[in-house]
Protein backbone atom coordinates (compact mmCIF):
# COMPACT_ATOMS: atom_id res chain seq x y z
CA UNK A 1 0.00 0.00 0.00
CA UNK A 2 2.89 2.33 1.04
CA UNK A 3 4.76 1.31 -2.14
CA UNK A 4 1.97 1.99 -3.92
CA UNK A 5 0.88 5.57 -2.86
CA UNK A 6 5.16 6.51 -3.04
CA UNK A 7 4.77 5.37 -6.42
CA UNK A 8 2.52 7.42 -7.72
CA UNK A 9 4.74 10.66 -6.72
CA UNK A 10 6.51 11.74 -9.52
CA UNK A 11 10.43 11.50 -9.24
CA UNK A 12 10.22 15.53 -10.00
CA UNK A 13 7.54 15.99 -7.23
CA UNK A 14 10.17 14.17 -4.65
CA UNK A 15 12.81 16.16 -5.69
CA UNK A 16 10.93 18.91 -5.03
CA UNK A 17 9.93 17.77 -2.22
CA UNK A 18 13.40 16.85 -0.06
CA UNK A 19 14.60 20.20 -1.87
CA UNK A 20 12.12 22.34 -0.38
CA UNK A 21 12.66 20.03 3.26
CA UNK A 22 16.18 21.34 2.97
CA UNK A 23 16.08 24.61 1.82
CA UNK A 24 13.24 25.51 3.93
CA UNK A 25 14.06 24.43 7.00
CA UNK A 26 17.46 24.29 7.61
CA UNK A 27 20.54 26.57 7.06
CA UNK A 28 21.95 29.66 7.90
CA UNK A 29 19.99 32.73 9.02
CA UNK A 30 21.23 36.10 8.99
CA UNK A 31 18.80 38.62 10.20
CA UNK A 32 16.27 36.07 12.59
CA UNK A 33 13.23 36.14 9.99
CA UNK A 34 12.89 35.60 6.88
CA UNK A 35 10.14 36.65 4.39
CA UNK A 36 9.26 35.00 0.86
CA UNK A 37 6.21 35.15 -0.99
CA UNK A 38 3.44 32.36 -1.91
CA UNK A 39 1.61 33.24 -5.03
CA UNK A 40 1.95 36.76 -4.06
CA UNK A 41 1.38 36.36 -0.26
CA UNK A 42 4.02 37.42 2.18
CA UNK A 43 4.70 34.93 4.26
CA UNK A 44 7.26 35.04 7.20
CA UNK A 45 9.90 32.55 8.58
CA UNK A 46 9.74 33.97 12.97
CA UNK A 47 12.61 33.57 14.39
CA UNK A 48 15.44 30.52 13.74
CA UNK A 49 12.40 28.01 14.05
CA UNK A 50 10.47 26.66 11.16
CA UNK A 51 7.58 28.88 12.20
CA UNK A 52 5.42 29.80 9.05
CA UNK A 53 3.03 32.10 8.85
CA UNK A 54 1.21 35.06 6.78
CA UNK A 55 3.10 38.70 7.16
CA UNK A 56 -0.84 39.28 8.28
CA UNK A 57 -1.16 36.48 10.83
CA UNK A 58 2.12 37.71 12.50
CA UNK A 59 0.87 40.93 13.02
CA UNK A 60 -2.06 40.69 14.17
CA UNK A 61 -0.43 38.44 16.69
CA UNK A 62 1.80 41.19 17.80
CA UNK A 63 -0.83 43.81 17.93
CA UNK A 64 -2.98 41.28 19.98
CA UNK A 65 0.59 41.10 22.35
CA UNK A 66 0.74 44.60 22.79
CA UNK A 67 -3.10 45.48 23.58
CA UNK A 68 -2.24 42.51 26.39
CA UNK A 69 0.63 44.15 27.21
CA UNK A 70 1.84 40.51 27.45
CA UNK A 71 5.73 40.15 28.04
CA UNK A 72 5.52 36.61 27.62
CA UNK A 73 7.37 34.79 24.69
CA UNK A 74 4.76 33.22 22.22
CA UNK A 75 4.83 31.39 19.07
CA UNK A 76 3.00 31.91 15.60
CA UNK A 77 2.29 29.35 13.45
CA UNK A 78 0.05 28.40 10.41
CA UNK A 79 -2.32 26.21 12.43
CA UNK A 80 -3.21 29.57 14.49
CA UNK B 1 20.26 46.92 -3.67
CA UNK B 2 19.79 43.99 -1.50
CA UNK B 3 21.41 40.38 -1.54
CA UNK B 4 20.00 37.29 -2.18
CA UNK B 5 22.30 35.24 -0.38
CA UNK B 6 23.03 31.21 -1.22
CA UNK B 7 26.48 29.85 0.16
CA UNK B 8 29.33 30.91 1.56
CA UNK B 9 33.15 29.44 1.52
CA UNK B 10 36.32 29.59 2.19
CA UNK B 11 37.28 27.76 -1.03
CA UNK B 12 35.06 28.83 -3.57
CA UNK B 13 35.99 30.76 -6.83
CA UNK B 14 34.45 32.96 -9.72
CA UNK B 15 35.05 30.27 -11.87
CA UNK B 16 33.17 27.44 -9.79
CA UNK B 17 29.82 29.85 -10.50
CA UNK B 18 30.30 31.12 -13.67
CA UNK B 19 27.42 31.68 -16.29
CA UNK B 20 24.95 30.70 -13.91
CA UNK B 21 21.55 32.19 -13.28
CA UNK B 22 20.19 33.63 -9.77
CA UNK B 23 16.88 33.10 -8.75
CA UNK B 24 14.02 35.10 -10.39
CA UNK B 25 14.61 38.85 -10.38
CA UNK B 26 18.16 38.45 -9.13
CA UNK B 27 21.07 39.14 -11.17
CA UNK B 28 24.09 36.81 -11.88
CA UNK B 29 25.43 35.01 -8.77
CA UNK B 30 29.04 36.39 -7.64
CA UNK B 31 31.23 36.54 -4.76
CA UNK B 32 31.97 39.24 -1.82
CA UNK B 33 35.11 38.33 0.34
CA UNK B 34 35.14 38.99 3.82
CA UNK B 35 38.58 37.97 5.54
CA UNK B 36 38.99 34.26 3.60
CA UNK B 37 35.31 34.04 3.51
CA UNK B 38 33.04 34.48 0.53
CA UNK B 39 29.37 34.90 0.71
CA UNK B 40 27.70 33.20 -2.57
CA UNK B 41 25.17 36.45 -3.79
CA UNK B 42 23.11 37.71 -6.21
CA UNK B 43 21.98 41.69 -6.66
CA UNK B 44 18.25 41.37 -6.10
CA UNK B 45 15.44 43.83 -7.33
CA UNK B 46 13.12 43.27 -4.74
CA UNK B 47 12.91 42.74 -1.01
CA UNK B 48 11.88 39.21 -1.23
CA UNK B 49 11.69 36.03 -3.05
CA UNK B 50 8.57 34.41 -4.75
CA UNK B 51 8.43 30.50 -3.34
CA UNK B 52 7.99 28.75 -6.34
CA UNK B 53 9.74 25.66 -8.14
CA UNK B 54 12.21 27.50 -10.24
CA UNK B 55 13.41 29.73 -7.23
CA UNK B 56 13.83 26.55 -5.14
CA UNK B 57 15.54 24.99 -8.17
CA UNK B 58 17.92 28.01 -8.54
CA UNK B 59 19.13 28.45 -5.33
CA UNK B 60 19.59 25.15 -4.70
CA UNK B 61 21.94 25.11 -8.67
CA UNK B 62 23.78 27.73 -7.32
CA UNK B 63 24.32 25.96 -4.00
CA UNK B 64 25.04 22.60 -5.71
CA UNK B 65 27.42 23.84 -8.16
CA UNK B 66 29.58 25.05 -5.29
CA UNK B 67 29.27 22.06 -3.88
CA UNK B 68 30.18 19.73 -6.69
CA UNK B 69 33.69 21.64 -5.92
CA UNK B 70 33.84 21.72 -2.00
CA UNK B 71 31.50 22.06 0.37
CA UNK B 72 29.66 25.24 1.67
CA UNK B 73 27.85 26.76 3.83
CA UNK B 74 23.89 26.92 2.64
CA UNK B 75 22.04 29.98 3.59
CA UNK B 76 18.31 29.46 4.39
CA UNK B 77 16.06 29.54 1.16
CA UNK B 78 14.74 33.62 0.88
CA UNK B 79 17.83 35.18 2.80
CA UNK B 80 17.63 38.68 2.06
CA UNK B 81 19.77 40.96 3.51
CA UNK B 82 21.71 44.56 3.10
CA UNK B 83 25.17 44.91 2.05
CA UNK B 84 25.44 46.01 5.67
CA UNK B 85 23.87 43.23 7.47
CA UNK B 86 25.92 40.65 5.39
CA UNK B 87 29.31 42.79 6.25
CA UNK B 88 27.93 42.61 9.93
CA UNK B 89 27.16 39.49 9.97
CA UNK B 90 30.06 38.01 8.39
CA UNK B 91 32.47 39.79 10.41
CA UNK B 92 30.87 39.14 14.00
CA UNK B 93 30.30 35.26 13.11
CA UNK B 94 33.66 34.87 11.49
CA UNK B 95 34.89 32.35 14.13
CA UNK B 96 31.77 30.15 13.98
CA UNK B 97 31.28 30.11 10.26
CA UNK B 98 35.15 29.03 10.32
CA UNK B 99 34.62 26.30 13.02
CA UNK B 100 31.70 24.97 10.89
CA UNK B 101 33.41 25.08 7.53
CA UNK B 102 36.40 22.87 9.30
CA UNK B 103 33.43 21.01 10.37
CA UNK B 104 31.48 20.24 7.07
CA UNK B 105 34.60 19.89 5.00
CA UNK B 106 35.40 17.55 2.48
CA UNK B 107 32.00 15.87 3.48
CA UNK B 108 28.24 15.95 1.80
CA UNK B 109 24.92 15.63 3.77
CA UNK B 110 22.84 12.26 2.64
CA UNK B 111 19.29 12.12 3.39
CA UNK B 112 17.50 8.72 4.39
CA UNK B 113 13.65 8.45 4.97
CA UNK B 114 12.26 5.21 6.13
CA UNK B 115 8.46 4.87 5.55
CA UNK B 116 6.52 1.89 7.30
CA UNK B 117 3.23 0.56 7.12
CA UNK B 118 1.89 2.88 10.57
CA UNK B 119 -1.49 0.63 10.05
CA UNK B 120 -0.51 -2.93 9.84
CA UNK B 121 2.63 -2.28 12.34
CA UNK B 122 -0.21 -0.97 15.11
CA UNK B 123 -2.26 -3.68 14.04
CA UNK B 124 0.17 -6.18 14.84
CA UNK B 125 1.56 -4.76 18.48
CA UNK B 126 -2.15 -4.88 19.15
CA UNK B 127 -2.86 -7.96 18.15
CA UNK B 128 0.27 -9.23 19.88
CA UNK B 129 -1.17 -7.10 23.29
CA UNK B 130 -4.66 -8.49 23.16
CA UNK B 131 -2.91 -12.03 22.76
CA UNK B 132 -0.99 -11.57 25.95
CA UNK B 133 -3.76 -9.47 27.56
CA UNK B 134 -6.28 -12.81 27.04
CA UNK B 135 -3.35 -15.23 27.79
CA UNK B 136 -3.22 -13.52 31.47
CA UNK B 137 -6.98 -13.23 31.34
CA UNK B 138 -7.37 -16.68 31.26
CA UNK B 139 -4.99 -17.83 33.47
CA UNK B 140 -6.28 -15.93 36.56
CA UNK B 141 -9.60 -17.63 35.70
CA UNK B 142 -11.51 -13.87 36.75
CA UNK B 143 -15.16 -13.44 35.95
CA UNK B 144 -16.00 -11.43 32.93
CA UNK B 145 -14.98 -7.88 32.98
CA UNK B 146 -17.45 -4.73 33.47
CA UNK B 147 -17.62 -2.26 31.36
CA UNK B 148 -15.40 -0.03 33.24
CA UNK B 149 -12.84 -2.42 33.31
CA UNK B 150 -12.80 -3.54 30.01
CA UNK B 151 -12.23 0.24 29.12
CA UNK B 152 -9.36 0.33 31.56
CA UNK B 153 -8.13 -2.68 29.87
CA UNK B 154 -8.75 -1.27 26.85
CA UNK B 155 -6.98 1.83 27.66
CA UNK B 156 -3.56 -0.24 28.48
CA UNK B 157 -3.55 -1.51 25.62
CA UNK B 158 -3.24 0.89 23.54
CA UNK B 159 -0.88 2.55 25.76
CA UNK B 160 1.26 -1.02 24.99
CA UNK B 161 0.57 -0.11 21.33
CA UNK B 162 2.07 3.03 21.53
CA UNK B 163 4.83 2.07 23.19
CA UNK B 164 5.55 -1.21 21.26
CA UNK B 165 5.53 1.35 18.23
CA UNK B 166 8.05 3.30 20.45
CA UNK B 167 10.00 0.53 20.53
CA UNK B 168 10.30 -0.84 17.36
CA UNK B 169 10.62 2.82 16.04
CA UNK B 170 13.96 3.18 17.93
CA UNK B 171 15.31 0.00 16.52
CA UNK B 172 14.76 0.46 13.08
CA UNK B 173 16.83 3.94 13.66
CA UNK B 174 19.11 1.91 15.48
CA UNK B 175 19.71 -0.67 13.09
CA UNK B 176 20.02 1.94 10.72
CA UNK B 177 22.58 3.21 12.16
CA UNK B 178 24.21 0.40 13.34
CA UNK B 179 24.41 -0.77 9.37
CA UNK B 180 26.04 2.20 8.03
CA UNK B 181 28.40 2.32 11.43
CA UNK B 182 31.56 4.74 10.60
CA UNK B 183 30.84 5.22 6.96
CA UNK B 184 28.64 8.07 8.62
CA UNK B 185 30.80 10.90 10.47
CA UNK B 186 27.88 12.74 11.71
CA UNK B 187 24.04 12.54 12.04
CA UNK B 188 21.06 13.97 12.83
CA UNK B 189 18.16 11.61 13.09
CA UNK B 190 14.62 12.35 13.75
CA UNK B 191 12.43 9.01 14.83
CA UNK B 192 8.28 9.77 14.65
CA UNK B 193 6.86 6.51 16.07
CA UNK B 194 3.29 8.03 14.97
CA UNK B 195 4.09 8.44 11.69
CA UNK B 196 4.32 6.65 8.28
CA UNK B 197 7.42 8.44 7.65
CA UNK B 198 9.09 6.62 11.09
CA UNK B 199 12.93 8.01 10.81
CA UNK B 200 13.94 10.54 8.83
CA UNK B 201 17.97 10.63 9.18
CA UNK B 202 20.41 13.02 7.58
CA UNK B 203 23.91 11.51 7.25
CA UNK B 204 27.42 13.30 6.99
CA UNK B 205 29.63 11.49 4.94
CA UNK B 206 33.01 11.95 3.42
CA UNK B 207 33.08 12.41 0.05
CA UNK B 208 35.73 9.62 -0.35
CA UNK B 209 33.78 6.85 1.51
CA UNK B 210 30.77 7.81 -0.35
CA UNK B 211 30.76 4.02 -2.62
CA UNK B 212 31.35 2.79 0.86
CA UNK B 213 28.03 4.46 2.22
CA UNK B 214 26.35 3.97 -0.54
CA UNK B 215 27.09 -0.06 -0.93
CA UNK B 216 26.38 -0.57 3.24
CA UNK B 217 22.76 1.35 2.60
CA UNK B 218 22.16 -0.85 -0.30
CA UNK B 219 22.62 -3.91 1.79
CA UNK B 220 20.67 -2.23 4.75
CA UNK B 221 17.85 -1.96 2.06
CA UNK B 222 17.60 -5.51 0.80
CA UNK B 223 17.95 -6.61 4.47
CA UNK B 224 14.41 -5.15 5.24
CA UNK B 225 12.11 -5.28 2.32
CA UNK B 226 9.40 -4.28 4.69
CA UNK B 227 9.85 -0.64 4.98
CA UNK B 228 10.27 1.63 1.99
CA UNK B 229 13.52 3.91 2.10
CA UNK B 230 13.80 7.28 0.23
CA UNK B 231 17.20 8.45 -0.31
CA UNK B 232 18.71 11.80 -1.89
CA UNK B 233 21.40 13.50 -1.63
CA UNK B 234 24.15 14.54 -2.11
CA UNK B 235 23.44 18.08 -0.35
CA UNK B 236 25.16 20.97 1.07
CA UNK B 237 25.37 20.09 4.92
CA UNK B 238 21.97 22.06 5.97
CA UNK B 239 21.23 19.60 8.60
CA UNK B 240 24.84 20.04 10.43
CA UNK B 241 24.10 23.71 10.39
CA UNK B 242 23.51 25.52 13.86
CA UNK B 243 21.67 28.09 12.99
CA UNK B 244 22.63 31.43 14.75
CA UNK B 245 22.24 34.94 13.90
Amino acid sequence: MIDEELDLLEESDLSLLETLDHILARGLVITGEITISVADIDLIFVGLNVLLTSVEKAHEVLRERENRGDSKQETVDSSQ
Amino acid sequence: MPFYAYCLSDEVTDRMIESMAGVAGAGAPQLIQYGGIAAVVSRLEAERVGLTRENVFAHERVVGRVLAHTTPLPFRFGTVVSASQLEGYMNSQREFLQAQLARVRGSVEMSVKVVWNLEAVRREATARNALKGSATEDESGAEPLGLGAAFMLAKRREILGDEALRSEASEIASWLNERLGDAVREMEVRVRPMEALVVAAAHMVLRERMEEYQERLRAARLERPDLHFLTSGPWPPYSFIQARS
